[in-house]
């Protein structure tokens, strides 16, 4: 009775966890199995004349590696191809990959560093490592990784992503904010794309007179409205935003900031924020007023250039204008659009950081192409420039952004605490202007709270 | 002699206790994936938890700040409003609906299975883009409304309109008291009707002297399963409004998400998180004592 009992219990136990190997086997993408087993089958085969690298790795026995980023279609094809072709020259190395969409990425990246089980090689925001490494212990050092090539990038970058004289990771590309305008609606307008703020600002009546209530010269979400706050202030007094880890300015001067976005909105050069709201799309390239031309410009990423060019219907295009420089020497935001960091827990850290020079400096390059932006790695600029790659509206912009900007942006800058969509002051604060016309010396009150507040906490 | 004594005790109590030998998978997962995190929060929730700091100071302070804080004490005041206005209009219409598809009508079963369909869909991502795509400012509600000569409001950035159609959103699916609804009414005996109708009693007259004092075991069953559900919701202003415009839809669980996974305040998060189930535990013991003024068993008139 006793043994029916437990085998019984044993068959299910089995059972049970079948199940589970079966649960998690699914869960892997189909691609990267594929490509596994591709590799698997040139191990076989592999020639004599194969790298002798190959030779020590299959020595040192399998290595798999995790690796995961975010980004849209084409970067998850360019990576997963570039990842194959590492595989083939790289026989005993195994690349597990796990990509998405932004949307949520940085909620599941928390999630995984809080309970070590990230994965070995991830892509990550620059303000991450503040955000995540505080002591530089969060990542890898990469100033350990000797196979990695870190001369091929500029010291300031790598500064920036050092912590504690701890490299958290290799700055993949930077990005600027670049104004981009829809020429197709400006000429139904009669005007010429407009060079300076009082272009802009004439264009708005314009355009509600001539095209209709619903067409707009720009259009601005509430984090583009603080980007372009910052960007007015920058150029007008000739600051930084934030410096000592504190706003650098005073309510006065703020104040002038925010009567300069309220002239925007009141010379009906962008929609209030209840418009945009009321379009119902998540964001300006999903919104079927951007797409058909209704919203004539933008101040986005120059990465974001090819998202927002594809999106446009047939028949719309968008051109990068001239920064306006009507109060002094523009000085657009600009920062490392993002990076790669090893994780602290991984067992192979040196594969790890060779699999990133592959990527990043090597023969990965021409695959991965501007698929992230515009490379930092002078390397990978060559490699590109060679191809007859490095063109096109992506370089053009990061070339724009790259050239204009003076000051560099507080890590914080992007802190959740000012930029979320739900709980940023960033938001709550761009509604409260646009939703109830507040007062523009409260708003640059709260404004200034928030950040000090923010820069404080990031730096205790 | 000590050592075969305890041996056959213990294979006493596992004969006695075979049932519990079956539990033990359940009784496992119970403890590591339900008990644990309940606990452990509770814990968390007298602590400044800060996911990447860690802990650095232990007391109320979390408890003392959900009741001082406008936004916090906004949102559980909205999540009222959500759930007394979402589950009184979601029962109403799944009982009105359940009542029409109980009649002998061609085509019911079919009925039956189509009005299911929007509770299977649940909080999907392609839901959030219909339901924006409705109410958006030149969507179909307000086309509708414009054809009519009525100026619809701009719902998505409305504060209350944008409450109403995350409760739309649930009320629409509401299948699954339907189904239950449905039951309770072929349950009840179509010998009262002769009866009531040979009395010159009306569809009406029927309906709420016979039919609802029938079914109340079942409309409180889904009262209290439908007023838990509305007040963790959390799918509908997630992927619909992001909570917005203007923190309009930041329910209660929204903001425990918010802050635990966007500013990894874990403390807060778990005492918020602990104030919720209080109150909800506080709902239902009032339900559970108002049953006898209303619900109606028949087997206790026995």
């Amino acid at each position: 009775m006793k043994k029916t009992m437990s085998k019984v219990l044993a068959s299910s136990l089995a059972a049970s966890m079948v199940l589970g190997l079966a649960a998690c086997g699914s869960s892997k993408p189909a691609e990267t199995t594929a490509q596994a087993n591709a590799a698997a089958e040139t191990t076989t085969a592999a020639e004599a004349a194969a790298a002798t690298t190959a030779a020590a790795q299959e020595a040192a026995g399998d290595v798999t590696l995790k690796m995961s980023w975010w980004g849209g279609d084409s970067r998850h094809n360019a990576t997963l191809a570039a990842l194959d072709e590492y595989m083939k020259a790289n026989p005993g190395v195994k690349v597990e990959a796990d990509y998405g969409a932004w949307s949520g990425w940085t909620d599941k990246i928390a999630t995984q560093l809080a309970g070590n089980s990230e994965p070995d090689v991830l892509q990550i925001n620059w303000n991450w490592i503040y955000q995540y490494s505080k002591d530089g212990n969060g990542f890898y050092d990469m100033n350990q990784a000797k196979d990695f090539d870190l001369s091929q990038y500029d010291q300031k970058l790598l500064d920036q992503m050092t912590i504690n004289g701890k490299l958290q990771g290799i700055p993949v590309s930077t990005t600027g904010r670049v104004f981009y305008f829809n020429p197709e609606t400006f000429k139904k307008a009669g005007l010429e794309i407009p060079k300076s703020f009082a272009d802009l600002l004439a264009a708005g009546p314009v355009f509600q007179q001539k095209l209709g209530d619903d067409y707009y010269p720009m259009a601005c979400g509430q984090y583009d409205l603080a980007i372009l706050l910052t960007y007015y202030m920058q150029e007008k007094y000739n600051k930084a935003w934030v410096e000592n880890g504190k706003l650098n300015y005073s309510v006065e001067e703020l104040t002038d900031g925010f009567d300069f976005l309220k002239s925007l909105m009141k010379n009906h050069v962008i929609p209030s924020q209840e418009k945009l709201v009321g379009d119902g799309a998540d964001s300006l390239d999903k919104n079927p007023n951007f797409i058909d031309g209704h919203y004539a410009g933008v101040l986005e990423w120059d990465s974001s250039i090819k998202k927002l060019t594809g999106a446009l219907a047939d028949g719309q295009s968008l051109e990068i204008a001239d920064y306006p420089a009507d109060y002094g020497t523009p000085s657009t935001v600009f920062k490392i659009s993002m990076g790669f960091a090893i994780s602290k827990n991984s067992q192979h850290p040196e594969e790890a950081a060779k699999l990133l020079q592959f990527l990043l400096n090597g023969d990965g390059v021409k695959t991965m192409a501007l698929e992230r932006g515009v490379p930092a790695s002078a390397a990978a600029q060559k490699t590109l420039a060679d191809a007859d790659i490095l063109n096109g509206m992506t370089y053009d912009a990061n070339k724009a952004a790259s050239s204009n900007y003076v000051f560099a942006l507080s890590p914080y800058y992007e802190d959740s605490k000012l930029k979320d969509s739900s709980e940023g002051a960033y938001y709550s604060i761009m509604d409260a202007m646009s939703y109830d016309d507040e007062d523009s010396a409260t708003l640059a009150q709260d404004l200034i709270d928030a950040v000090n507040d923010c820069e404080a906490q990031a730096n205790a | 002699m000590s050592e075969t004594k305890t041996a056959k005790k213990n294979s006493k109590f596992w004969r006695d206790n075979k049932g519990l030998l079956f539990i033990i998978p359940w009784l496992v997962g119970f403890l590591i994936f339900k008990g644990y995190p309940f606990l452990s929060s509770l814990v968390y929730s007298f602590t400044d938890y800060q996911l990447f700091n860690g802990i650095k100071t232990t007391g109320l302070m979390n408890y003392a700040k959900i009741f001082s804080d406008k936004k916090i004490i906004t949102s559980f005041m909205t999540t009222f409003r959500y759930a007394f206005m979402t589950v009184p209009l979601k029962l109403i219409f799944a009982l009105f609906v359940a009542y029409i598809l109980n009649f002998k009508i061609a085509g019911v079963k079919m009925f039956r299975t189509v009005y299911y369909i929007p509770s299977i869909l649940g909080g999907s991502v392609a839901i959030s883009v219909l339901w924006k795509a409705i109410f958006k400012q030149d969507g179909i509600i307000n086309m509708i409304l414009a054809f009519i000569g009525i100026q619809g409001p701009n719902w998505l950035a409305d504060k209350g309109a944008a409450l109403f159609i995350i409760c739309l959103l649930r009320v629409w699916q509401f299948g699954s008291s339907m189904v239950i609804f449905l039951a309770a009414l072929k349950g009840v005996s179509p010998d009262l009707y002769e009866a009531a109708s040979l009395d010159g009693a009306g569809k009406w007259r029927q309906f709420f002297t016979i039919t609802v004092p029938i079914i109340t075991p079942v409309i409180f069953y889904n009262l209290v399963t439908q007023l838990v559900q509305a007040f963790q919701e959390f799918n509908g202003p997630y992927i619909i409004t992001q909570g917005g415009p203007r923190s309009a839809t930041t329910l209660v669980s929204l903001l425990i998400y918010n802050n635990a996974f966007k500013k990894y305040e874990m403390g807060l998060a778990s005492a918020q998180a602990w104030v919720l189930f209080i109150i909800l535990m506080i709902f239902t013991a009032i339900l559970q004592w108002s049953q006898k003024h209303w619900v109606y068993y028949s087997d206790e008139e026995a």
